[in-house]
């Protein structure tokens, strides 16, 4: 069962596209990697499904309704971790998660169970009475994912949610969403952090200019580069490498100096690898390492936008 | 019930210190400075002792001697004391040694009367009711014989003499003056954080969550509004009993009806502020209420009382939503009288109804609050 579905969806500010005939969906059970770079839309497909933006034109449909006539119903199905901490600092952490879990109409003991159960979840649980002001970037962060679960959404939304924080949280968060994943809520995760998205998703859409550009399991997307391959060179010196050589070597489409490593992209079914030792070689380059390295999600988003996801 | 859960958490923020010093402190520590500091300014009233004034007729005129002998009756009557000189007594001499306040010589030629300097006011009262007196005499001498019978028993005819009174009633001190002034005054202020009820939310990125959760916009406004409302309202009556039971401020006999008119403001500066936070684009609405408080509250007789102010400046004033609260309460307690009240309260719910509209309106277009 698809919990999400989006059909030709668009989103216009003015004359400006910002999503453009946008289709997706998302399975029951998934854990979605929405990956774009800055301004590609991403949050703006977010932001329609979270009914924070309206749709210019096209269609989403949460379980089945379509959330522009069920919009009640599709709020209520749904948890939103913003990037930005979104919490109030002059509340304590448990004002805070029962305030928000409130809106969707948990009431009474309900309510206060579902509170300390989120609490607890994100491991604030010995926090209850304390202000959110007190706490480190991390601890906010897991607060604010308290406060999009208590509720326990079908769909959650995780816009960038370990952004600027210390790996310990950043390991917390990320164990939690695997957990959350297994209680059967379905996730929608972006991020910058391509290993992140490695880690945890099971199937990804990258995004640009408004438009889904490929979408599929890990897999799937990384064979897209296949035709591909990365080689790395480590070695001893670089000051008198001449780069104008290894470019001219057939099949290398781009080489990259980085901290004394050298890094070919070069076309798989070329054969170019002694080639580019016995350069290195009549150069007095010395060679401390060779390594032929796996196509990441990094290598396929750079192959299909042409630019880095942190650009 | 969602809206009752956000009025709920705005009004939780009478536990933040700041607002606590905003709301209630700050009031009460003016309402003190200032009616401690202008005391003698609003002090009209001086305590006058027997008025002891020594006469002398010299006249041959019995109706004069007559009519003078009923108003010394009737004077004695209202705590001053006409005492007849003997003839070897030298009644400005008398004076002079401060055994009298005044000295009247009654002749064929009229009424001389001699003030003692020592004594201003009491000699003031005493020539005023003797001049009174004199004018009386010389209308009723004109209008006829049987009008100055009346006259002359006491009477008064509104034919010929119309009395206004000065007096008297209760007038407010300067505490009591300062308690009125500063509460619509920080009432008047509580504009400022409304203009950020909705941005607030903004700047906390809280608007998401809101927004993302399944309530109306509506909701939301409608909660932010009556949050901020009672937080206001108990904060205002928690000023108003302070100074009322702790500095014996006094709140005239219709506590009720001044608490209407102030929970009125508080409707009407809310509506300001969130009226102007929506229809004035970027911060400069923040600076546009700051602007209009002042000036309201100069007008308004925030700082001064401004009794008599006419011509261009009164009828600006009238414009001042401080000088028809102020003007409204003062009425109720000191007046008796509810028009300014009425009138008061009308403006504020029909200006608040007409800002929070044109809020709802602009916020229902906009994507997001």
């Amino acid at each position: 069962m698809n919990v999400l579905e989006i059909k030709q969806l668009t989103k216009k500010f003015g004359e400006f596209i910002a999503v453009d005939n946008l289709s997706l969906s998302i399975k029951e059970g998934e854990i979605f990697g929405f990956l774009g770079a800055n301004g590609a839309g991403k949050s703006t497909t977010i932001n329609m499904i979270a009914s924070l933006l309206r749709i210019t034109k096209g269609e989403i449909q949460i379980l089945g309704k379509s959330i522009s006539q069920n919009a009640k119903f599709a709020k209520s199905n749904i948890g939103i971790v913003p990037q930005e901490i979104a919490i109030y600092e002059d509340m304590t952490a448990y004002e805070n998660v029962h305030f928000f879990a409130g809106m969707f109409g948990l009431r009474g003991s309900e309510l206060k169970a579902r509170t300390i159960e989120a609490l607890e979840f994100v491991g604030l649980g010995d926090k209850h009475s304390s202000y959110p002001k007190n706490f480190s970037g991390g601890m906010k962060r897991r607060l604010n994912i308290a406060c999009a679960i208590a509720h326990r959404p079908k769909l959650l939304i995780m816009d960038e949610p370990t952004v600027g924080i210390d790996p310990h949280s950043r390991n917390y968060i990320l164990g939690s969403v695997k957990k959350l994943n297994q209680m059967g809520c379905t996730i929608i995760y972006t991020s910058h952090y391509m290993e992140e998205v490695e880690e945890i998703c099971t199937r990804i859409a990258i995004i640009d200019h408004g438009k889904i550009i490929a979408e599929g399991t890990k897999k799937e997307l990384k064979a897209i580069v296949t035709n591909q391959k990365n080689i790395w060179i480590e070695v001893r010196s670089a000051e008198q490498l001449d780069i104008g050589k290894l470019q001219k070597v057939a099949g290398v489409n781009k080489v990259e100096i980085e901290d004394r490593i050298l890094k070919f992209s070069s076309d798989a079914e070329v054969n170019n690898l002694n080639r580019i030792i016995q350069l290195l070689m009549a150069d007095h380059i010395e060679i401390r390492s060779v390594e032929e390295r796996e196509p990441n999600l990094e290598m396929v988003f750079l192959t299909l936008t042409g630019r880095s996801l942190r650009d | 019930m969602n809206v009752w859960r956000i009025a709920l958490k705005e009004i939780k923020a009478i536990r933040d210190i700041k607002t606590i010093v905003f709301l209630i402190v700050t009031p009460i520590l003016t309402i003190l400075i200032l009616g401690s500091v202008l005391t003698n300014t609003f002090n009209g009233s001086k305590t006058v002792g027997d008025i002891r004034v020594l006469y002398k007729i010299k006249s041959s005129e019995s109706e004069l001697a007559k009519s003078w002998d009923a108003f010394a009756d009737q004077a004695g009557k209202n705590g001053m004391v006409l005492e007849p000189a003997n003839e070897n007594t030298d009644g400005k001499l008398e004076v002079a040694n401060n055994r009298y306040v005044g000295y009247v010589e009654i002749s064929d030629s009229g009424l001389n009367y001699y003030g003692n300097s020592s004594s201003p006011v009491e000699s003031g009262i005493a020539q005023g009711m003797i001049t009174a007196f004199a004018n009386r005499y010389k209308l009723a001498a004109a209008a006829g014989n049987s009008d100055q019978a009346v006259l002359l028993s006491g009477n008064r005819s509104p034919d010929f003499v119309r009395e206004t009174s000065l007096d008297t009633a209760r007038q407010p001190r300067a505490l009591d003056y300062y308690a009125i002034a500063m509460v619509t005054l920080i009432i008047m202020y509580s504009a400022l954080p409304a203009a950020e009820l909705i941005s607030s939310e903004r700047k906390r990125n809280t608007t998401v969550r809101l927004l993302a959760s399944p309530i109306t916009k509506a909701e939301i406004f409608a909660g932010k509004v009556v949050g901020n409302l009672l937080l206001n309202v108990i904060c205002t009556i928690i000023v108003v009993l302070i100074c009322k039971y702790m500095f014996n401020v006094y709140w005239g006999e219709h506590l009720g009806l001044v608490f209407l008119v102030l929970i009125t403001e508080i409707v009407f500066a809310l509506s300001i502020g969130l009226g102007f936070s929506y229809t004035i684009k970027g911060k400069a609405a923040g600076s546009v209420i700051m602007m209009i408080i002042q000036v309201g509250a100069f007008l308004g007789g925030s700082y001064f009382p401004v009794t008599e102010m006419t011509g261009v400046m009164g009828t600006i004033a009238q414009f001042s939503p401080l000088e028809w609260s102020n003007t409204a309460i003062l009425q109720i307690i000191y007046g008796d009288g509810w028009y300014a009240a009425v009138k008061a309260m009308l403006l504020n719910l029909g200006l608040s109804v007409f800002l929070l509209s044109a809020a709802a309106i602009i916020m229902r277009r906009r994507e997001g609050l």
